[in-house]
């Protein structure tokens, strides 16, 4: 089986032949890829293939895991139904940060 | 030895990528320096509108009608597919009130040569069958546009890369010196050293402080958006959709003064949008907190809540991401475009405020002209920094 067709995010379904092309078009960093190629950007904003990506650009680029920044984790952590903020609505009395 | 370029670009948002395009076009040697990553400042966290109803009738309308037209061949031109499409727009009308501002506005945008026609109750009903009942009315214009703003940087930087554009990144500017031979020395936090005939500061939010480095006050200050992203949904109606809420609040005063303290003190002006891939931008914010660019339980609800006021059937509908671009916003809500008097080959391209996605290839065709010396596709002296001086005065 070809692995370069195999999915690495299966939210957006983008594949390894994507990530090492958005990689040898210029991408440098893990935010780089996630905006040329989505991956990370679905559903589960990017819980399964954060690792994996981060392996790929790593194994291209010859630099080490630890190294490479890792993408901006968004708010919320888990999706929130939007019913949920007007029955929590708390108006102008809270600046606190989105859990 | 110093390298040494025609031009140096700092800042790899879209609007300093689109320059680069442009003027690698032309032929010239360009390098562009990103203190951070490509997209890394507002063009990667905003939304995707070409709007063009929201335009005050003037230099800017003109602006976004004319990259409207660059838009509709710029996947050909790029070989990328920039997901441009028009699907029209609406500022769903809630009082007679805004009414009345509304048809004064939309009367005047036509006379711009722009389509767009208010509609009534029924015909609103007919284009967003899920709205809710408080809206009387509503503006329409069928050439409300959007495209992704990833995938045009992506367009234009690998377009440019291919004509020979270099980059350095991550590279911070942190000075900039005119030497004795006319050319621009600037200084990056890598250590590295660059020489060019033009500078173009092109950093958005962050202009008044590489202006700084040059001894050029930029009134230009970060203007915070909050956006809440849903899951992908089919469509919920058949535009996309602002309210006039907001808009009227800033072509009458007296409104303003009316308008909810909470939404005031936010700056909270619905915008509802769905991207290709079906998930819908809910935004959003126009908050002046620094370089701050966390999102907060207070903007995003109220945002929400809003959206919830015009269409209740989103409730079951799951946020999966929230994210919070800064604008550039000048002090007089248009751009600066153009070099300083003075500061020979000092160019500033910078101020779009939230509009910098729908004026990208026009500011970008424009600058590359301005370089170059040739006429320019639109006359921009009243975007010329120049008026920083009238600015700078003390009242
Ligand atoms: C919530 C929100 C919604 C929006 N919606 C829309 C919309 O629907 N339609 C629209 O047209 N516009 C929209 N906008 C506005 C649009 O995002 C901006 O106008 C546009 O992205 C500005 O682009 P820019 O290239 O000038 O700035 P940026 O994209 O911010 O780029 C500036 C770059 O300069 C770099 N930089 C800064 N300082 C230095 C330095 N010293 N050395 C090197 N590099 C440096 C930064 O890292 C950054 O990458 C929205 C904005 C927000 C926040």
């Amino acid at each position: 089986m070809d692995e370069t067709k195999n999915f690495v995010c299966r939210c957006e379904e983008v594949t390894v032949e994507e990530i090492e092309e958005a990689i040898d078009n210029g991408a440098t960093t893990l935010n780089e890829v996630k905006r040329w190629t989505r991956a990370g950007m679905g559903l589960c904003q990017g819980r399964t293939c954060r690792k994996n990506v981060a392996r790929i650009l790593s194994r291209k680029t010859g630099r080490k895991l630890e190294e490479l920044m890792p993408s901006t984790y968004r708010k919320p952590v888990r999706p929130v139904r939007i019913g949920l903020f007007e029955e929590k609505k708390i108006r102008g009395t809270s600046n606190e940060n989105m859990g | 030895m110093k390298k040494v370029f025609d031009v140096i670009i700092i800042g790899a948002g879209i609007i300093g990528l689109s320059t680069a395009y442009y003027l690698t076009k032309k032929g010239k040697k360009v390098l562009m320096l990103e203190k951070k990553e490509i997209g890394s400042g507002s063009s990667g966290a905003c939304d995707d509108m070409i709007l063009l109803q929201s335009k005050k009738p003037g230099i800017l309308l003109q602006m976004a009608l004319e990259s409207f037209e660059m838009y509709k061949c710029l996947s050909e031109e790029l070989n990328t597919d920039l997901e441009f499409q028009t699907r029209g727009g609406m500022i769903l009308i809630e009082n007679q009130e805004q009414l009345k501002i509304m048809e004064d506005f939309v009367r005047k945008q036509r006379s711009y040569g722009l389509d767009v026609e208010l509609i009534d109750k029924r015909d609103v009903k007919k284009k967003q069958p899920l709205v809710n009942d408080r809206v009387i009315a509503s503006t329409y214009s069928p050439i409300d546009s959007q495209v992704n703003p990833l995938r045009v940087m992506k367009g234009f930087y690998m377009k440019s890369i291919e004509r020979g554009m270099e980059i350095d990144k991550p590279s911070s500017v942190t000075a900039l010196k005119k030497l004795s031979n006319g050319y621009w020395e600037v200084v990056t936090d890598n250590n590295k050293c660059y020489h060019a005939e033009v500078v173009i500061n092109a950093a958005g939010a962050w202009a008044a402080e590489v202006g700084k480095f040059a001894g050029v006050e930029i009134p230009i200050k970060p203007k915070k958006g909050q956006i809440a992203v849903t899951e992908q949904i089919p469509c919920v109606g058949e535009t996309n959709i602002w309210d006039a809420d907001y808009i009227v609040t800033k072509l009458d005063p007296v409104l303003a003064e009316k308008r909810d303290r909470i939404l005031a003190e936010l700056g909270i002006g619905l915008s509802f949008t769905q991207t290709l891939d079906g998930n819908y931008l809910i935004g959003g914010t126009r908050e002046f907190v620094g370089f701050d660019t966390k999102t907060t339980y207070q903007g995003i609800s109220n945002i929400l809540s809003q959206v919830l006021k015009f269409f209740p059937v989103l409730r079951n509908v799951h946020i999966i991401r929230t994210f919070a671009g800064l604008r550039p916003a000048s002090i007089d809500g248009k751009p600066f475009l153009g070099e300083v008097k003075d500061k020979e080959g000092f160019f500033i391209a910078a101020g779009h405020e939230g509009d910098g996605i729908a004026l990208a290839p026009i500011t970008g065709k424009i600058m590359a002209q301005m370089i170059c010396g040739e006429t320019l596709s639109l006359p921009v002296d009243e975007l010329s920094p120049d008026r920083l001086k009238t600015h700078c005065k003390p009242s």
